[in-house]
């Protein structure tokens, strides 16, 4: 009975989070909406980890499984893949290696100049 | 013959057993290339191929493994969560890094796309592929992508980052175990994280923290852009 009431949590959390991604006049994806109003409830107190500890576990732990109808969809999409799967791997390589040296970049500024500031007081 | 297989169980046994196979195979070999969901996918298009099972058989039961992917992503909340005192405690930097990121992400993705010349739909498939895939398939569908050409590109993606994870922390001299797990998490999202955790225990939080950091910058850019 726990994991089916955790169940229910998640999913009204989930179908309210719909309801508010229906309201909203830009597309914000609803899923993420769920993310934002759960992190809420836990934050506010009003729902606790131990409410939906096992049910969380259980989706993080097998997140990736979830995804594989969708990958599998891409049989749809040989076609298009056909003309650009070259262009889709070189995109994926050079943006990686250009995010990571960006943000470890940023990162190493912003401590430096917390450091410099730190110095001076 | 085919009737057979449209029924639910057929779509839902079939994807269990291809990603236990891809599972089994990660854990024997010990290599990020053989990526778990990767090889699910592989193996379950081969079968369909194979036997010539329509996909719309087989989405019979996808239906029902598809519908737990909102549900999960709102999960990502209990990873953050727990990871509150260390973002409170590193506000700036992570949050300053996972902006940076996120826009020179999408920025160099969009740059790349309209070089190769792909249309729109391929374009916004691709922006948020450095996001962990529940966010980034929601980005890439609302506006107006193709679902499975993000998953695609987010495994890729996340594949790549974990195995060059240690060669670029050296390549662009990377001192601080913070801006080599945010970095990591930037770029490869959860297969990355995995990665950092081996690197170490801060490169590891800090990882996961940007993995939800990130999607949420991210979420908010694709506003801006499209």
């Amino acid at each position: 009975m726990k994991i089916i009431c955790q169940i229910g949590v998640v999913f009204a959390v989930c179908w309210v989070s719909q309801l508010i991604e229906a309201a909203l006049p830009f597309p914000f994806p609803a899923s993420v909406i769920g993310m934002i109003l759960l992190l809420l409830l836990l934050a506010s107190g009003l729902l606790r980890v131990e409410h939906i500890q096992e049910k969380a576990d259980f989706l993080l732990a097998n997140m990736a499984f979830f995804f594989l109808p969708a990958g599998v969809s891409i049989m749809n999409y040989f076609d298009l893949l056909r003309s650009s799967a070259v262009a889709l791997v070189v995109i994926c390589l050079v943006t990686t290696v250009v995010t990571f040296a960006a943000t470890a970049w940023s990162i190493r500024l912003t401590l430096r100049l917390l450091e410099r500031r730190k110095n001076r007081v | 013959m085919s009737e057979l297989f449209y029924s639910p169980f057929f779509g839902v046994a079939l994807s269990i057993f291809t990603f236990w196979v891809g599972v089994r195979i990660q854990k024997k070999t010990g290599l990020v290339v053989c990526n778990p969901l990767l090889i699910g996918v592989v193996l379950t298009i081969g079968v369909l191929l194979l036997f010539r099972i329509p996909y719309e058989a087989y989405d019979q039961g996808a239906e029902f493994i598809s519908l737990f992917l909102s549900p999960a992503t709102a999960c990502l909340a209990v990873a953050i969560y727990g990871k509150l005192p260390l973002l409170r405690r590193n506000w700036l930097p992570i949050l300053v890094g996972c902006t940076v990121g996120s826009v020179v992400s999408m920025g160099s993705v969009l740059l790349l796309c309209r070089l190769f010349g792909l249309d729109e739909a391929m374009t916004a498939s691709l922006l948020p592929k450095s996001v962990t895939t529940p966010i980034a398939i929601s980005v890439s569908e609302a506006h107006g992508g193709i679902g499975s050409i993000t998953v695609v590109a987010v495994v890729l993606t996340g594949i790549f980052g974990s195995i060059t994870a240690p060669l670029l922390i050296r390549l662009f001299r990377v001192r601080e175990p913070l801006a080599a797990g945010l970095a990591i998490g930037a770029c490869s999202h959860a297969v990355g994280t995995s990665r950092a955790l081996e690197l170490g225990e801060t490169e590891g939080a800090m990882s996961g923290l940007a993995i939800g950091v990130c999607g949420i910058v991210t979420v908010l850019l694709s506003l801006l852009l499209m």
